[in-house]
């Protein structure tokens, strides 16, 4: 026989033998340190703000990847921009580089601060989430708000917000009376899950519509 | 004979046997970098590399360059630059040892020279474009990828291939 | 020692480097070795005469794919590690029909233009030159392009994923969708050749 007809049997006997091989992979360990996580909870070191995730893209910040874990379809009608979607169950499969800094988020925060826990365990140090999700961008970036009667402290925090929130095309408003009235008020207990959902029940999708409208 | 003389090129080698070799090289890639082969990578380096040069700001407003930039503001040390100069070092000592060196432009019959050295810089810009698309070429996507069994890579490969078919027949005289 | 070495910290980026240089040498070799640097012979893909890159690339394949399977299967090498190129699905079919077109035309993919240009070739040189200018324009003028550059991402999407099939089965598809086209690509090529005269 001659090589090439050596090598065809070959690839032909372990491509047939890989069908019942089981899987390639080692088997996905990853180590919880419950101190240490805990700690960083403490310290807040687990978190970022919309602000800041802002600032970071604006920045362009070496290595930052900004990974939406919710469904496809929350995703097309509004991501945080430069965002890629990783849903989570592929999000613990997914390789980053060590270098890399990533910024999880979800609709409202608890998806991501799970994925941040099972990246964490997995070993990757620089991961973050939006803790307030894709609401708190909404709120802070897209339209944020500054009270009537705000301090002065205040208004000048909101300079700089406004500032970011303009880079990406919101629209900052002064002079709001009260944030309760705004649709966009974060909602107490924001669910993350495609249930079925009652019409009262926020989400990024119709709170975008509702800025959407107000815009131009 | 020697092998170096360029009058009686060596015949090619046995395109299978070629391919294992390549695909060990592949293999090794993995096994020792965790990462397959490339080459329109390199070129994307350099042309980030060279827009850094020329205007950083312009480097940094592109969202394509602007991945490619290093935190100390260079392009230059991207793993593919290092590959692409080692294919060359390669490919040519392949041909001076296989007697296929020699200074031409390669083209088909019915073309001139000057038809060629268009079409081909032509065609390397296009595919410029489509590999900035994909994230890659044959090398970092159909071979890469492939073996990898990604699926974007193997739309990728099918559809090179698919309208490469298709072109084909209006091009036959650069070639037949 | 646990592959892939560098992804375990065998060694550090200076020893990338070298890496990507002996990696990088012996890719342009075996490129070189069946011709690869030759417009002529792998624009005869194209034209059914001489299926010379189907051979090498599919073969290619087969070898990475079945030494990465058996090699993480027997835990020498961790697979999870192994960068996969991530999905797009939509930028990457048409940036796959662009470069087609692009391959038909210019005969040299960007990998074996450089082996052409380093065997002497002035089209492989041109052709690189195309290529350096099309990524810089498209990289100067890339703003209308985000959009659709980071749409439709899927992640590191494998086909098994995809399909709901063990790695292993996949695998072995593969294998026997290339042996029939190795097959049927010695009868096309045996046809073709014959029929334009050629060797």
């Amino acid at each position: 026989m001659t090589a090439t007809q050596v090598l065809g049997n070959a690839a032909f006997v372990l491509g047939i033998a890989a069908a019942f091989a089981g899987s390639p992979y080692a088997e996905q360990h990853g180590r919880i340190d419950v101190e240490q996580l805990a700690a960083m909870v403490r310290h807040e070191d687990d978190h970022v703000t919309a602000t800041e995730l802002a600032g970071w893209i604006k920045d362009r910040r070496a290595g930052l990847r900004v990974v939406d874990v919710r469904s496809l379809e929350e995703y097309d009608n509004f991501h945080i921009p430069t965002a890629e979607r990783i849903p989570i169950d592929s999000l613990v499969s997914a390789r980053f580089s060590p270098s890399e800094t990533i910024v999880l988020y979800s609709e409202g925060g608890p998806h991501a601060a799970q994925a941040w826990v099972f990246l964490r365990a997995l070993g990757y140090e620089k991961v973050y989430f939006l803790r307030g999700g894709a609401f708190e961008w909404i709120e802070q970036i897209v339209s944020p708000t500054l009270r009537i009667g705000a301090s002065a402290k205040d208004s000048v925090a909101f300079e700089t917000t406004a500032a970011l929130s303009r880079y990406f095309g919101g629209t900052p408003q002064r002079g709001v009376t009260s944030v309760t009235d705004d649709a966009l008020a974060i909602p107490r207990a924001p669910a993350d899950s495609g249930s079925s959902a009652p019409v009262s029940r926020r989400t990024t999708s119709s709170v975008m519509a509702k800025v959407r409208r107000r815009g131009c | 004979m020697s092998r170096l003389d360029t009058r009686r090129p060596a015949p090619y080698a046995n395109p299978y046997l070629a391919g294992v070799g390549l695909g060990l090289v592949l293999l090794a890639a993995f096994v020792v970098m965790g990462r397959g082969l490339g080459a329109s990578g390199a070129f994307t380096s350099t042309a980030a590399g060279t827009t850094v040069m020329m205007s950083p700001a312009k480097a940094q407003s592109s969202a394509l360059f602007a991945g490619y930039v290093n935190a100390d503001g260079g392009a230059w040390t991207d793993w593919l630059i290092f590959e692409i100069i080692g294919v060359t070092i390669g490919g040519a000592a392949s041909a001076w040892l296989a007697g296929r060196f020699r200074f031409e432009i390669e083209r088909g019959p019915h073309i001139s020279r000057v038809g060629r050295l268009v079409a081909a810089f032509g065609g390397g810009g296009i595919m410029g474009l489509g590999a900035v698309l994909a994230r890659g070429c044959t090398s970092g996507q159909a071979l890469t990828g492939g073996a990898l069994l990604s699926v974007g890579s193997w739309l990728f490969m099918i559809g090179a291939f698919a309208v490469a078919y298709v072109v084909a027949p209006a091009v036959k005289r650069a070639w037949l | 020692m646990r592959a892939p070495f560098f992804e375990f910290g065998a060694f550090g980026d200076q020893g990338a480097i070298i890496a990507a240089l002996v990696i990088g040498v012996a890719f342009g070799w075996f490129l070189e070795r069946s011709g690869m640097g030759s417009a002529r012979k792998l624009s005869g893909q194209f034209y059914l005469t001489d299926l010379t890159v189907f051979k090498m690339m599919f073969s290619a394949i087969l070898t990475a794919m079945l030494g990465a399977f058996w090699l993480g299967r027997i835990g020498v090498l961790d697979l999870s590690r192994v960068y996969v190129p991530e999905t797009f699905l939509a930028p990457q079919l048409v940036g796959g029909l662009v470069f087609g077109a692009g391959f038909a035309i210019g005969g040299l993919c960007p990998g074996t233009s450089c082996v052409a240009a380093a065997s002497g070739r002035g089209d492989g040189l041109a052709l690189m030159s195309g290529m350096f200018s099309g990524v810089l324009l498209t990289g100067l003028v890339f703003d209308p392009l985000q959009r659709f550059y980071v749409s439709t991402a899927r992640g590191s999407l494998t086909l098994p994923q995809l399909l709901h099939l063990p790695y292993g089965v996949v695998v072995a598809g593969v294998v026997c969708i290339a042996i029939v086209g190795f097959r049927v690509a010695e009868a096309v090529e045996a046809r073709f050749s014959n029929a334009l005269g050629r060797q």
